[in-house]
């Protein structure tokens, strides 16, 4: 150890060691010399015989330095020094070879960190492996003979796999407390929809949003988070009458309260509400869902909105469900235990045999990586991104490849220059190597600052401007690390098999060549075929990436080319909610009233109104009947205010559009789609017929009886992508259903950003208490809805091109060499009459070879691949001919454009020039 | 006398253990360590300087021995080596070790006179 010490310490005083090893072997030779005298030699013979008893001076000098023991220090500098020397002769190549690497290692890199944050990760609290998630699972083909009468959360899956949901009645949960043998604890949340999430939270007189998690007394002691100050909930404040508490999130704690212990014991309003902050959860603490990160944790009793009667309806599926297993108990066998239990319970619940003919059915799934609802909105468009990324990384390394096999073929007499004058095979083989991985060293590092600026473009991305999911993506090192030790390896298989290849050479032959690869052409023939298949190996693989953006190109136009019904541009939409600022009943749709009189009087203002939802993401349906027909579960509903259709700028066909005459205690009224006019009353004029909402158990109450007094163009609703349902407009002051949180229209003259200010006055002034949130445009508002879309086209095109640039430069590189190669002999054709015109041709048709055979492999690939990301497109097939020729379109236009430039310097070669080199 | 007959070839290993024991009796430059090897032996031994010097600065790395620049007797620079402790532990023990070796060889090679003793 010591020794490594000393070693290491004179490597730092190298030069000065150089300089002591010089006079001490001079001191030697003057020694020896003078004893010589001393025996009668003369002074120049006894110079001369030192010299000789010494030896040679240099060998000497050398092995003494080799017990210094850095000769392999020393070799791998010069090593460096030299690679580094070649890369600036090179700068171009290694420039494009390093940048390539480096985009597709920090691109590989972002995009698996995301994956891997949102589909791998386990939940930051105790024993996550121990934690198990209710579901289930059924075939459900008409809704109305389904036990789920109605439903608080989402549902997934296809005709084939049946509907698979986390919802239960809460009588389910109560089911499962009772298995004291399987789970040491068994808790539940609230699943609410992104708008209902948010509360209004006031400290000491400051209102501002913050979103909330409704969660059961056992929520916490389940999953195993100690609090960071304070206490968390506890069974006894899940309960009816108990004092109202809250739980804040750590970073919650920070940006309002100024730190977790001014948190604690503190005196809010939620909701214009009063309520103790009795803790703060841990700093990693987000909850159960990947993609959120509520600020408030509180009881579940403690949610207004949850009537009585949800805990005991058996038919009111509203809440998820979680547990811990016991030690020593296994998924499967909580499986085996509670599906017979929940079985038998869920047919207690039918109501007829329509009913009881397809029961759902328990599935009780791992939950250690929390709920999966993001992984599943995200998981799909994840893998077909790491796919493009994963080419793009082939192709650089590829490009890695084909110069690194380039080089080796021109360096081929350096190589047998060094051999001849007595450098080992393994000494010129290592020299080799290092560059290569000197080259990749430089790429992954870079690679790295790419990574990070890729995961923050990527979270804004994929958030597409939500501002309630949070993705908590962190650089993925060992992912790093894989990206790199691959572009390693890649440098060293292909630097290495050049580099022996290169040492083997017949060294006389080689010496003799008059150009590097002209005689020895037949040995490096393979050199130059491997290197033509990663060329067409590139173009393929360019070819499927190109194909993937002009899908996504094509599937984003043809969304954003969706007729809409109405005029997206200059509305400014923004929520209030007047119960959050303790507004109730009757008095809610008066002060609505009054502040839509109020926006619309704004100058510049053309109109104003406002409706439960706004216009292209809605998604409300209520019980809807025609006087004695049945319930139809496919019309939707939506409740407007006055003018919602002149501010929206739909055109109504036939009858009017709701105004202010159709207020509360005025007739009520109703106005109806083109498609529900159509599906309901067919030939027949619906203006003057009557349209019933029903309340109660399967809607047989008739709570509001609405005669239709309009008929409107159909517009899009619930999402660009969705088929335009049947829908039913109505007055949202008519009575039943209420209205709670409103989305307000300004159709406005210019921009309506302009007037975000005059709004906010007119809020403050009405009610200082009540929030203002979600303000944006309408176009802004579309186009979130089609974020993904949005964000998968723009990534692909940035891929494609990328993809594109870096195979036409391997391209380029291999046309470039094999025209200097050949510079002789187009000297020798051009000298005996060859036209240019026809060189160039020549040369092309080559690039036009590797072209057609790179298509040719592809374009199958292309056509089978391109149906996995069928569920992305819109409008179109997967294997679109018109996505497909443009690819192969730019691909040639690139490609010839690639080859051209070193052929038309081949065209220019003096023939005198070439010939002479001869 | 005929140099090729009179000089033992170093047996592998041994310059060391000669380097050590000619510094065992005070600091010396390269140059009288091998003279002082070549003197003592009757010149049977002779040093060269293309391993003195690597051996030297092996075992200064290995910290048996150290050197530093002093002036030689004739008032040059000269770069003397000097035992450390640790060179004397290695010198005992390099020592022993060679004597057991002699030891085991003249009695293999000469068992009559062993014998006869």
């Amino acid at each position: 150890m010591r020794e490594f010490f000393r070693k290491l310490s004179w490597l730092a005083g190298r030069r000065r060691r150089e300089e002591d090893l010089r006079e001490e072997l001079q001191f030697h030779l003057e020694e020896e010399s003078e004893r010589l005298q001393e025996d009668g030699l003369s002074e120049t013979d006894s110079q001369w015989a030192a010299r000789r008893e010494l030896g040679n001076l240099g060998l000497v000098a050398e092995s003494t330095r080799a017990a210094w023991g850095w000769t392999l220090v020393a070799q791998f500098a010069q090593d460096l020094r030299y690679a580094l020397r070649t890369m600036r002769t090179n700068r171009l190549f290694s420039a494009l070879a390093v940048v390539s690497l480096a985009l597709g290692i920090g691109a590989n890199a972002a995009i698996y960190s995301f994956m891997d944050a949102l589909l791998m990760r386990r939940l930051p609290v105790a024993d996550p492996q121990r934690l198990v998630m209710m579901n289930w699972n059924a075939k459900v083909t008409n809704r109305d003979d389904f036990v789920m009468h109605s439903g608080h959360g989402p549902g997934w899956g296809d005709a084939r796999s049946g509907e698979t949901s986390g919802m239960f009645p809460c009588p389910a949960f109560e089911l499962f407390r009772k298995n004291d043998a399987l789970f040491s604890s068994v808790f539940a949340y609230f699943f609410q929809s992104g708008l209902a999430k948010r509360l209004n939270l006031s400290v000491q007189g400051q209102a501002d949003l913050a979103s909330v998690q409704y969660v059961s007394g056992d929520y916490f002691r389940g999953l195993g988070v100690p609090p960071a100050a304070g206490r968390l909930i506890f069974p006894d404040d899940d309960k009816v009458g108990a004092p109202a508490v809250a739980v804040a999130s750590y970073a919650l704690s920070q940006r309002r309260f100024g730190g977790v212990a001014k948190a604690t014991g503190q005196s809010v309003l939620i909701d214009n509400r009063p309520c103790t902050v009795v803790g703060v959860a841990p700093p990693r603490f987000f909850g159960v869902d990947p993609g959120t990160a509520p600020d408030l944790y509180i009881p579940m009793h403690a949610n207004p909105r949850i009537a009585p009667d949800m805990y005991f309806d058996g038919n009111d599926y509203w809440i998820e469900v979680m547990a811990r297993l016991r030690p020593g108990v296994s998924r499967e066998q909580a499986q085996a235990v509670l599906a017979p239990q929940f079985q038998r319970w869920v047919k207690t619940t039918a109501h007829n045999d329509k009913e009881r003919g397809h029961l759902p059915v328990l599935v009780v799934t791992e939950g250690a990586r929390g709920l999966g609802g993001l992984r599943r909105e995200y998981s799909k468009p994840l893998y077909v991104l790491l796919t493009l990324v994963g080419l793009i990384l082939a192709i650089a390394c590829a490009n890695v490849a084909n110069l690194l096999l380039a080089r080796a073929a021109a360096r081929r007499r350096e190589m047998a220059l060094r051999l001849s004058v007595g450098a080992s095979r393994f000494r010129v083989v290592r020299q080799l190597l290092t560059e290569s991985v000197l080259l990749a060293s430089i790429g992954g590092a870079l690679g790295v600052g790419v990574a990070l600026v890729g995961i923050r473009f990527l979270t804004l991305l994929l958030a597409g401007g939500q501002t309630n999911v949070r993705l908590h993506a962190e650089l993925n090192w060992r992912v790093l690390g894989a990206a790199a030790a691959l572009s390693t390896l890649t440098g060293v298989l292909f630097g290495l098999a050049p580099a022996l290849q290169a040492t083997r050479v017949d060294l006389v032959a080689a010496l003799k060549e008059a150009r590097a690869g002209r005689t020895a052409g037949r040995r490096s023939l393979w050199g130059a075929g491997l290197g033509r298949a990663l060329v067409v190996g590139q173009i393929a693989m360019s070819l499927l990436i190109l194909v993937a953006a002009g899908l996504f190109v094509r599937t984003l136009s043809n969304l954003q080319s969706v007729p809409l019904g109405f005029n997206r541009e200059s509305v400014l939409l923004f929520h209030l909610d007047a119960l959050k600022a303790g507004r109730k009943g009757a008095e809610i749709t008066a002060f609505y009233a009054d502040l839509r009189t109020r926006f619309s009087q704004i100058p510049g203002v053309r109109s104003a109104s406002l409706s439960s939802e706004p216009l292209a993401n809605a998604g409300w349906g209520l019980s809807l009947y025609l006087p004695g027909g049945r319930e139809d579960p496919l019309n939707r509903v939506m409740s407007v205010g006055p003018e919602f259709f002149a501010t929206m700028q739909v055109p109504v066909l036939a009858g009017r559009d709701i105004d202010e005459r159709d207020g509360p205690g005025a007739p009520p009224v109703a106005v109806i789609n083109e498609r529900f006019a159509r599906t309901n009353f067919g030939a027949r004029n619906p203006l003057g017929q009557h349209v019933i909402i029903g309340k109660g158990d399967n809607g047989k109450i008739v709570a509001r009886d609405m005669q239709i007094v309009g008929v409107t163009r159909d517009t899009v609703y619930g999402g660009l992508k969705e088929k335009i349902p049947p829908v039913v407009y109505f007055p949202y002051d008519q009575g039943y259903p209420l209205p709670d949180e409103m989305v307000f229209e300004l159709r406005t003259a210019g921009d309506p950003v302009a007037y975000v200010n005059a709004v906010r006055e007119i809020v403050r002034q009405a009610d200082p208490r009540l929030p203002l949130s979600e303000v944006r445009t309408q176009a802004a508002e579309i186009d979130q809805s089609i974020a993904e879309e949005i964000a998968l086209a723009r990534l692909s095109t940035v891929f494609a091109l990328l993809a594109l640039a870096i195979a036409c430069v391997g391209l380029y590189g291999t046309v470039a060499y094999n025209v200097a190669r050949r510079t002789g002999e187009i000297g020798i054709r051009m000298a005996l009459g060859a036209e240019r015109g026809r060189l160039v041709w020549m040369i092309l048709g080559e690039v036009l070879m590797l072209l057609a055979v790179g298509i040719a492999v592809s374009v199958p690939a292309a056509l089978g691949t391109s149906k996995l990301v069928q569920s992305f497109l819109f409008g179109m097939q997967a294997n679109d001919p018109r996505a497909l020729t443009v690819a192969v379109g730019t691909l040639v236009a690139a490609a010839l454009l690639a080859g051209y430039l070193p052929a038309r310097r081949a065209a220019r070669v003096d023939p005198m020039v070439a010939l002479r080199e001869e | 006398m005929d140099p090729k007959t009179s000089r033992v070839e170093l047996l592998q290993g041994t310059l060391d253990l000669l380097i050590l024991r000619t510094l065992a009796a005070g600091p010396a430059h390269g140059h009288a360590i091998a003279r002082h090897i070549q003197r003592t032996s009757e010149e049977l031994l002779r040093v060269e300087t293309g391993s003195l010097y690597p051996a030297l600065h092996r075992l200064e790395a290995k910290g048996w021995v150290a050197a530093s620049w002093e002036l030689s007797e004739k008032g040059k620079r000269a770069r003397y080596y000097q035992l450390t402790r640790l060179g004397r532990k290695q010198l005992a023990a390099e020592h022993s070790r060679w004597d057991a070796f002699a030891r085991a060889m003249g009695l293999i090679l000469n068992p009559v006179e062993g014998e006869a003793k």
